[in-house]
């Protein structure tokens, strides 16, 4: 799973949410990717777990790119505590999505097989999501 | 090759974002002409126009009509809505007939390698040096039966006549290398899966259940002979 290896604060704040994505918005290297349609904060076992899903679908003839990263970490205070004390500790790690991102990109392999792994991806994902590709022009 | 699209363009003397969001608000596109070392002209495109001119390729050759003189023009940037897609503003830079003009222009892979093999595409574009009325809409490179380990360079693309390589002549265009075999590739999903704690059913054997039915059988004779 995705984890930062050090980080200059272990308790941040939540990060914004609104907005759209002011990079990452076309397709870098695939020629087939997911994306955002919707903000969400995706957690690393989110991201794992959808990488997981389309690497499955199709078994060894493509390659994945992954281009967000769960950089910021959340807190959450134990069950049954008292308000005050001080801020919980960190639970998730997360990448705070913008609508626009492109998150994931595919590539080698044709085009139905891309578009239902990366479907079965999308189901991991916490936001709406949509399939774009090179070949559909805008990118 | 290209041919021109003529576009009939407004001047515009309104600026900034209001202004701006007025003009997307009438369907239109604001932006910019500039080049040759002439003072940029702010106009207004039609939008519809605008976003079929640019469909036929990234490198459309425009003629804007302005003020009832025409000048050829080639998108250099467009800025589209992230997620919408629509245009929100063009910068175009004017050219000349048989002026060379450095534009991108994207590779088109054809065929397949040999089995087992993995296409890489490290770069989906080269720019080229090329007459602004001739700019190639793509450039064809043939992978069929390429082997695992060829690596294909700029200095090997087979380039339209009358247009020159702006890049490395050594610079890695598409890599065709090994697929991940099945057993790696089980290993570190198993793996994956077992960090995130996920776990599979195991599906009941066949013989398991035949042997099941079986005992019930038994069981059920044996009942009935009491």
């Amino acid at each position: 799973m995705l984890i930062p290896r050090r980080v200059k604060h272990r308790k941040q704040h939540h990060p914004k949410r609104t907005g759209a994505a002011k990079g990452g918005t076309k397709l870098a290297f695939g020629d087939f990717g997911i994306q955002a349609v919707e903000a969400h904060y995706v957690t690393n076992r989110q991201i794992e777990s959808a990488r997981i899903a389309m690497t499955r679908h199709i078994k060894r003839g493509g390659k994945v790119w992954i281009n967000i990263y769960p950089d910021r970490p959340l807190t959450k205070k134990p069950a049954e505590t008292r308000m005050g004390s001080g801020k919980g500790s960190p639970e998730w790690w997360i990448a705070n999505v913008k609508p626009g991102r492109v998150m994931f990109e595919l590539s080698g392999v044709p085009e139905p097989i891309a578009r239902e792994a990366l479907r079965r991806a999308m189901h991991k994902l916490p936001m709406k999501c949509r399939f774009v590709s090179r070949e559909s022009g805008d990118f | 090759m290209s041919s021109e699209v003529k576009i009939q363009a407004e001047p515009r003397s309104e600026f900034g974002k209001g202004a701006a969001r007025r003009i997307r608000r009438d369907a239109k596109v604001p932006a910019v002409l500039y080049g040759h070392g002439t003072d940029p002209v702010h106009i207004t495109l039609p939008g519809h126009e605008l976003m079929l001119a640019l469909k036929t390729g990234a490198n459309a050759l425009l003629s804007i009509e302005l003020d009832g003189k025409s000048q050829l023009a080639l998108p250099k940037q467009v800025q589209r809505d992230p997620i919408k897609g629509f245009i929100e503003h063009a910068d175009l830079i004017i050219v000349s007939r048989g002026e060379k003009v450095t534009v991108d222009v994207p590779i088109m892979l054809m065929g397949d390698p040999v089995p087992d093999a993995l296409v890489t595409s490290d770069h989906t574009s080269v720019p080229l040096e090329a007459e602004a009325t001739h700019i190639p809409e793509s450039i064809e490179l043939n992978i069929e039966g390429l082997e695992i380990g060829t690596q294909v360079l700029a200095k090997d693309l087979v380039l339209p006549s009358g247009s020159t390589l702006s890049l490395d002549p050594e610079a890695l265009i598409v890599n065709i290398t090994a697929v991940q075999s099945q057993e790696s590739l089980d290993a570190e999903l198993a793996e994956a899966e077992a960090d995130l704690g996920i776990e599979h059913d195991e599906p009941e054997s066949v013989d398991e259940e035949t042997a099941e039915a079986q005992d019930d059988e038994t069981a059920t004779e044996a009942s009935t002979e009491e």
